[in-house]
């Protein structure tokens, strides 16, 4: 938390602070608050493994040592190696990837539908704002995870069976590739969870700035509606949207590991951490790295997200401009 | 003089769960070129509703269902939206009560002044930002053009206001609606934005209508006044009338000198008791009769309309109410000490 500072004012009430940028204000904010410079290391980090990550590993993630099986840490294999003889170091770097791709799709889809929905209910209002907000109610008055697994028993099969067929007609090999059912449903269950969550915060905002002052003064000052909306409408709810986005990104990495529990997650062979931790925790008493590695980075993933979402919060927080 | 605006029945209404809710309730006014009118009344009593009409400014609840506002003769309410905002800002400019939330956070103070310039005025971004300083040292706000770059939190309340009015101004309006542009500021700060309004008036012929529940302020700045209740005119009058000879007791309430007809003493009221009505049905009576002490039988079976005074010292002296006061109050000296 950053202590908010009076600025100190004369006779006209002129601020003496020369601060002149509101988003550098709000970055200097950001940059003053130590948590969310903690946070921000491992989140770049991430993104950068999983960037690099192919070209980072000592070994494949697919190679499999059967001399090397479940073996300890070692120098050779930095988090030991898995039942199947791979090297968990490698994995869980590859892993890094199905984490943010998981991450910024699903929060890319939820958003986007999270908008247009939002954005629609706040402007359009009457029947059109009931229904959305039904949707949204019912959509979140149900158990996230249960949903998930609702998606898997009901489309998985459909969805195979479809790409068989489309293999069976096309003889395209990427129809073969049951990942990208796996993907599609995880996908698919994440953004059906949160775009509930984006869909009220926008339509909230809209609805709260529509009926500021400053609107009023502008619509009053003749502006057009086209320049309202761009220049006072969406910058103004953009503070809380990074905010709920940066969280969003954390929250649908630990999503995706909890679907793995349930066997909605990323199958075999793409490593995905919710995976490696589900299958590690069943043998976590003889063999902990197993589990330890990805839930620690797991771990890591979440707190920093969360980290920078406050720090974002604090920094973005119109409240504290009001003043 | 001639009439500059003149609003002829108007009727706003918003629509509710449960009904409506009648906000304005046909009511006409002339404002003459360069004059300025007040708009007084308690809270809730139409003042604004009925200044957003003029220009389309509903929210979307709200509907306006009769009356004409003529500008120059031409109706505002017949104009499509295009021809409306060129009115807005460019013929009527509006300042708002609350200066602190008036101006968006996220634009310097020179962009959001020079949108108006160019969109209305047609100038450069260059010309607007050069005139946008001007403006800012035209209302008291030193150094105008460093001050162009700061964001709207740089600046204080009653400088806000500075900058909100010099917006309101900036394309030369005919008329400018001050919607209790004072009310959230610092008493000091209030004298000089009152002080401001009269400057730029005296200076650019503009007419003011300026809304205020402070009849203190009336008196230094007022033409001639409008006493609202309940979405109804209740008095109209030129300003000096208004004080030595008000003639509708929610006036004389108004001014805090309301005699007690009901207390046995007689003891004077500073205020007026019980609150303005709900306004969810159109009265068939006087919507002031639950609180005024004159009231007589006739007052809660129809409602008076607006129609010029008796002996009035001014031709445009107009008030709606079934008594002459003048009479009661002699006889409510009387009739005190009986009860
Ligand atoms: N959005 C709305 N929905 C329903 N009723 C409304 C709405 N806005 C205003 N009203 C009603 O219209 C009436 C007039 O309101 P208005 O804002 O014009 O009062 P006012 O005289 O300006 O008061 P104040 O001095 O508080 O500004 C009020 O009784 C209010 O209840
Ligand atoms: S009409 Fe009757 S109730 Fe209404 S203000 Fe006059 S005296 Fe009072
Ligand atoms: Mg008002």
């Amino acid at each position: 938390m950053t202590t908010q500072e009076i600025t100190p004012t004369d006779d006209f009430g002129i601020a003496e602070a020369s601060r002149t940028n509101l988003w550098k204000d709000a970055f200097a904010r950001l940059a003053a608050n130590k948590l969310a410079v903690i946070g921000i290391i491992p989140i770049v980090l991430l993104f950068f493994i999983a960037i690099f990550g192919p070209y980072l590993t000592p070994y494949d993630f697919l190679a499999q040592d059967f001399t090397a099986r479940l073996a300890a840490p070692s120098s050779e294999h930095w988090l030991g190696t898995d039942e199947l003889g791979r090297d968990v170091f490698s994995r869980i770097l590859y892993g890094a990837r199905t984490a943010v791709a998981v991450g910024l799709v699903s929060t890319a889809i939820s958003l986007i539908v999270g908008l247009i929905m939002g954005s629609l209910a706040g402007y359009l209002g009457g029947r059109v704002d009931m229904l959305v907000v039904w949707l949204t109610d019912m959509t979140r008055s149900m158990p996230a995870l249960l949903l998930a697994i609702v998606i898997n028993l009901t489309l998985k099969v459909p969805l195979e069976a479809w790409m068989e067929q489309m293999y069976l007609a096309t003889k395209n090999g990427f129809f073969r590739q049951t990942m990208w059912v796996d993907l599609v449903l995880v996908f698919g269950a994440l953004a059906l969870i949160q775009w509930p969550g984006y869909a009220r915060l926008i339509r909230g905002q809209i609805l709260s700035i529509r009926s500021r002052n400053y609107v009023l003064a502008a619509r009053a000052l003749g502006m057009p509606t086209g320049r309202i909306l761009t220049r006072y409408v969406i910058p103004n709810a953009m503070g809380p949207l990074i905010v709920a986005v940066s969280a969003g990104l954390g929250g649908a990495m630990v999503l995706e590991s909890a679907f793995s529990f349930l066997g909605v997650g990323v199958q075999l062979p793409i490593p995905s951490w919710g995976k490696m931790i589900s299958d590690g925790l069943r043998m976590w008493q003889t063999h902990p790295y197993l589990l330890a590695g990805p839930a620690v980075m797991m771990a890591i993933i979440t707190v920093s997200f969360a980290w920078l979402g406050d720090g974002l919060n604090d920094a973005l927080n119109p409240r504290q401009w009001g003043g | 003089m001639s009439v500059l605006l003149d609003v002829q029945d108007l009727q706003t209404r918003f629509q509710v769960r449960k009904g409506f809710v009648y906000a304005v309730n046909g009511v006409s006014f002339q404002l003459d070129q360069g004059d300025t009118l007040a708009v007084v009344g308690e809270s809730g009593c139409g003042k604004s509703v009925t200044m957003l009409s003029l220009v389309r400014l509903l929210p979307p609840a709200a509907s306006i269902e009769s009356g004409q506002v003529l500008l120059r003769g031409e109706d505002l309410l017949q104009l499509n939206l295009r021809q409306l905002r060129d009115v807005r800002g460019g013929e009527i400019g509006m300042i708002f009560q609350d200066p602190m939330t008036s101006l968006n956070p996220f634009i310097n103070i020179g962009t959001q002044m020079a949108e108006p310039l160019i969109y209305h005025r047609g100038m450069s971004k260059s010309e607007a930002l050069a005139r946008s300083a001007e403006l800012l040292e035209m209302v008291g706000i030193p150094d105008g053009e460093a001050r162009l770059r700061e964001y709207p939190h740089q600046f204080s309340g009653g400088m806000r206001q500075r900058v909100m009015i010099a917006m309101s101004m900036s394309c030369e309006p005919a008329v400018l609606i001050a919607d209790e542009p004072t009310t959230a500021l610092d008493v000091t700060i209030q004298a000089q934005i009152v002080e401001l309004v009269k400057e730029l008036r005296d200076r650019s012929g503009v007419a003011v209508i300026w809304i205020t529940h402070d009849l203190s302020v009336v008196a230094g700045i007022a033409d001639r006044v409008i006493v609202m209740y309940a979405g109804y005119i209740v008095e109209e009058a030129p300003v000096d009338a208004l004080f030595e000879d008000p003639r509708h007791p929610y006036t004389v309430g108004l001014m805090g000198a309301l005699p007690s007809l009901a207390g046995e003493t007689g003891t004077r009221l500073t205020t007026i008791g019980g609150s303005p009505p709900d306004l969810v049905d159109l009265p068939d009576f006087c919507p002031f009769h639950p609180r005024c002490p004159y009231a007589i039988d006739r007052c809660r079976k129809e409602n008076p309309m607006l129609e010029p005074v008796i002996d009035a010292s001014d031709g445009g002296h107009r008030a709606a109410c079934w008594v002459d006061i003048r009479e009661v109050e002699l006889e409510a000296g009387a009739a005190a000490g009986s009860v």
